[in-house]
């Protein structure tokens, strides 16, 4: 058994390597991956296995694209324009609120989908212009908006490396709320104020003058009116269990980007934004469809019990020296896989460790974006370095700036982890 | 040219994709459509449906069948359940094992095989189960549908953003709100699982079930196995059997439903009607994620070299060796155990007698295989086979 897992793992590692060496992208090498894997495991097997592998995460896929649909509506609709501005204006000769505040701005829309990516297309250029004028050279905006996207992604209510891994070990996502608010939240802030405290005054005029202008009629409440319907059935979901109807969190996103269209004060393209989230998503759609299809593959071949067994019985001081670096890097190389791959039998040792899973895996979901920026994958920080008009080295110059607070926050998630039990007061609701 | 070298390629992915998708839509369906037959043995005298102690189930995927095995002889009344968790194969082979060969001599057994049919009509996407399995019988194979922890999506979506117990108002994950082991007592407009179990509710309250049987695999990292749970009511027939099995057959332990844990079997049923719950957990390392290859193999011996490492590891709760948990011995401790409870139960509620006869021996079952116990559907009157 040993052998043969090892065969199909080999196989499926060279037919990704080869597949990423002929600059195929992500999701297309994985594909080849699992069915590479499927044939060495045995020849044909029945395709129904990829279809059903391919449904793996349909929920999460679905809450991701209406998630971002809704966030794409208010940003046509001029709601972020009118936000960022709104700060500026109000907070220009306080430097510390102005980027508080602009933190903020950048961890809703990842918070939301789940998504660095949709962070950076949202709100990454808007808020890089508003730093730039703030006196921050070009490679510390990039690394700030890039460190608080991958923030915002692991911020909840949507993690979805959290989600996957839950899903994988039978583990409910309930009780991550705290737990990755927190880390998340530090992470963003620290990120944004070690790079961005040192700067120049804000130059109110040259920021207004480059910042959209939101559409005349646009006014705080119409921004906010959405995420009070979202959040008001999210709780009344809670509040009024038995009588309130099930409506799932894509129709709550969906019924959120309705009153976007109702109370924008321009007529919005609802069409055109649709075609345009679901091609900005489609990678990490494929991504998302492609690994469920890779881990049905590991899980019939025994591939994926090989990695879990090798997981589970290294000693713990290693995983805690490791993990850091391990995450990271298996994110930049296949992505959201790695949260199913590797979370799923980490999660387990953790359990049977005796170590609170929930604070644990919270710790891990924050230490995966951080590998969005690393090879051979880099999308969001190459997104990023192009949503900010960042010219300089990738590596030398974008990456270089990253390390530190990256530092910061892989030292928070590894101490998550060690100290799981101890912070398990964070786990609520 | 190069446009034309673009269509070409989105030509065969689509082609290659819908082959795939038709081919796996009729096996889709196949899985959900197949019926397995059930022989009723001689003690059987009525085949109900859920359906008959909850109109608004009638009809549904979830409107099981109903054994009723009585001797006419006044006593106790048994409830057995099987595939709660249709991922867990010795319950409904123990379950229809009973249906096909025991009787009772005092008082009356109730057997629903599929209690969460809805869940045998799906396997979990990314875990590569089979869709079947087979049996090996004295008359040839037969073929049994494997299943999920869950209620079928295609029943019971969506989920909600969290499940909240009714009605106790714990929160739980918001995928068990299609887990039937998470939604006892039910109520009757919630989600599919929640109104099957109000569905059993209704019957135990109607037949004046006495006790209730709930029968469950586990896999071997989980820490609940090899074990009886049992409602404060039921506690002194529980401890009893465990330790009568224990001293004599095999090793089983004995634990307390926890007070303060919601929608589970063992607590609610106890708790919301007169009938006490005893929930019995069988060792299947299928289930274990770390296992190797996922097949019917592994499903029907439970052997795993990879299980058998992580024991070496200590990162079990229960043993494992090259022998594997093979289906016969995971059927014969249900069985065997169910017959125990009985004649424990009858000894300490001699008013209410659930004696018992027919069942195979612990070692029949593990020497003949539990297939040698199921009858030849085509050899009996079509009106003495029920459909699964």
């Amino acid at each position: 058994m040993y052998a043969h897992a090892g065969i199909v793992l080999g196989v499926m590692a060279g037919v990704f390597a080869l597949a990423r060496l002929f600059k195929i992208t992500t999701e297309l090498s994985m594909l080849a991956a699992a069915i590479g894997g499927a044939i060495a495991h045995g020849g044909l097997i029945s395709p129904r296995h990829i279809a059903d592998g391919a449904f793996t995460y349909f929920d999460v896929t679905l809450i991701f694209i209406t998630a971002t649909f809704f966030m794409n509506l208010l940003k046509h609709a001029g709601g972020v324009d009118y936000i960022i501005r709104g700060i500026i204006n109000r907070f220009h000769r306080h430097r510390l609120l102005c980027l508080l505040f602009l933190t903020l701005v950048m961890l809703v829309p990842g918070a939301l989908t789940g998504s660095g990516s949709v962070t950076v297309l949202v709100v990454g250029t808007l808020v890089g212009t508003v730093l730039t004028y703030m006196g921050i050279s070009k490679d510390r905006v990039a690394a700030i908006i890039f460190l608080c996207a991958a923030m915002s992604a692991a911020a909840p209510p949507i993690n979805l490396w959290a989600m996957m891994a839950a899903a994988g070990s039978n583990m409910p996502y309930v009780g991550f709320f705290l737990p990755l608010g927190v880390i998340s939240v530090l992470g963003a802030l620290f990120s944004m104020f070690f790079l961005g405290w040192k700067g120049t005054p804000v130059q109110l005029d040259k920021v207004m003058a480059e910042l959209p202008e939101p559409a005349q009629g646009m006014a705080g409440w119409k921004v906010l009116l959405p995420f009070v319907v979202f959040f008001g059935l999210v709780l009344a979901g809670r509040i009024w269990p038995w009588t309130m109807p099930t409506l799932g969190l894509p129709l709550m996103f969906m019924i959120a980007a309705a009153v976007t269209v109702a109370v924008s004060p321009k007529r919005l393209p609802i069409f055109t934004v649709a075609r345009e989230t679901v091609q900005g998503l489609l990678p990490l759609i494929g991504v998302m469809v492609v690994v469920g299809i890779l881990v049905q593959i590991m899980a019939l071949s025994g591939a994926r019990g090989l990695i879990s067994l090798g997981v589970v019985t290294l000693p713990l001081p290693v995983i805690f020296a490791a993990l850091w670096l391990i995450l990271p890097f298996s994110e930049g190389l296949v992505q959201y896989a790695a949260a199913p791959l590797l979370g799923v039998p980490l999660i387990l040792l953790f359990n049977m460790k005796g170590i609170n899973p929930i604070i644990a895996l919270a710790g891990m979901a924050v230490m995966f974006p951080i590998g969005d920026m690393l090879p051979p994958t880099t999308v969001v920080g190459r997104a990023t370095t192009m949503a900010v008009g960042f010219k300089g080295s990738y590596y030398r110059g974008f990456v270089k700036r990253c390390l530190i607070p990256a530092a910061f926050i892989l030292l928070l998630g590894t101490l998550y982890i060690i100290f799981g039990n101890e912070l398990s007061f964070l786990v609520a609701g | 040219m190069k446009a034309n070298r673009e269509w070409i390629i989105k030509g065969i992915a689509l082609a290659v994709w819908a082959g795939v998708l038709v081919s796996s839509g009729i096996a889709f369906a196949q899985h959900r459509q197949y019926k397995e037959a059930v022989v009723l043995g001689a003690g059987v005298v009525d085949v109900r449906t859920l359906g008959d102690y909850f109109e608004p189930l009638k009809g549904t995927t979830n409107d099981c069948n109903i054994y009723i095995l009585d001797s006419g002889v006044p006593g106790g009344t048994l409830l057995i359940m099987g595939a709660v968790h249709a991922e867990e194969p010795a319950t409904n082979l123990a379950a229809q094992l009973i249906v096909e060969n025991a009787s009772a001599t005092t008082g009356r057994i109730i057997v629903a095989i599929h209690e969460n049919r809805s869940g045998s009509t799906v396997t979990r996407p990314g875990d590569a189960y089979p869709q079947f399995f087979t049996i090996e019988t004295d008359w040839g194979e037969k073929k049994f549908r494997m299943g999920d922890r869950w209620a079928n999506p295609l029943d019971s979506w969506p989920d909600p953003e969290t499940y909240v117990h009714y009605p106790s108002g714990q929160l739980l994950a918001y995928m068990d709100v299609r887990n039937m082991n998470r939604t006892w007592p039910g109520r009757p407009n919630g989600s599919l699982a929640e109104r099957t179990s109000y569905a059993f509710m209704r019957l135990i309250e109607e037949e004046g079930v006495d006790l209730t049987i709930d029968l469950h695999e586990a896999e071997l990292e989980y820490p609940i196995i090899g074990t009886i749970v049992a409602h404060q009511g039921a506690l002194d027939v529980a401890a009893m059997v465990s330790m009568m099995l224990t001293a004599q057959e095999f090793t089983i332990g004995m634990e307390i439903s926890p007070l303060a844990l919601h929608g589970l079997s063992h607590r609610e049923i106890g708790d919301f009607s007169d009938s006490p719950c005893i929930l019995l957990e069988a060792p299947e390392p299928f289930l274990d994620r770390v296992r190797g290859v996922t097949d019917e193999a592994l499903l029907l011996t439970g052997q795993d070299e990879f299980v058998m490492k992580a024991g070496e590891h200590g990162l079990l709760y229960w043993p494992i060796d090259e022998n594997g948990w093979p289906i016969d011995i995971r059927v014969a401790r249900h069985v065997r155990t169910i017959e125990k409870i009985t004649e424990l139960w009858t000894r300490f509620h001699p008013d209410e007698a659930m004696v018992v006869a027919g069942f195979p021996t612990y070692n029949e079952m593990v020497e003949l295989g539990v297939g040698h116990f199921f009858h030849d559907p085509s050899t009996v009157s079509q009106d003495r086979v029920a459909f699964e």
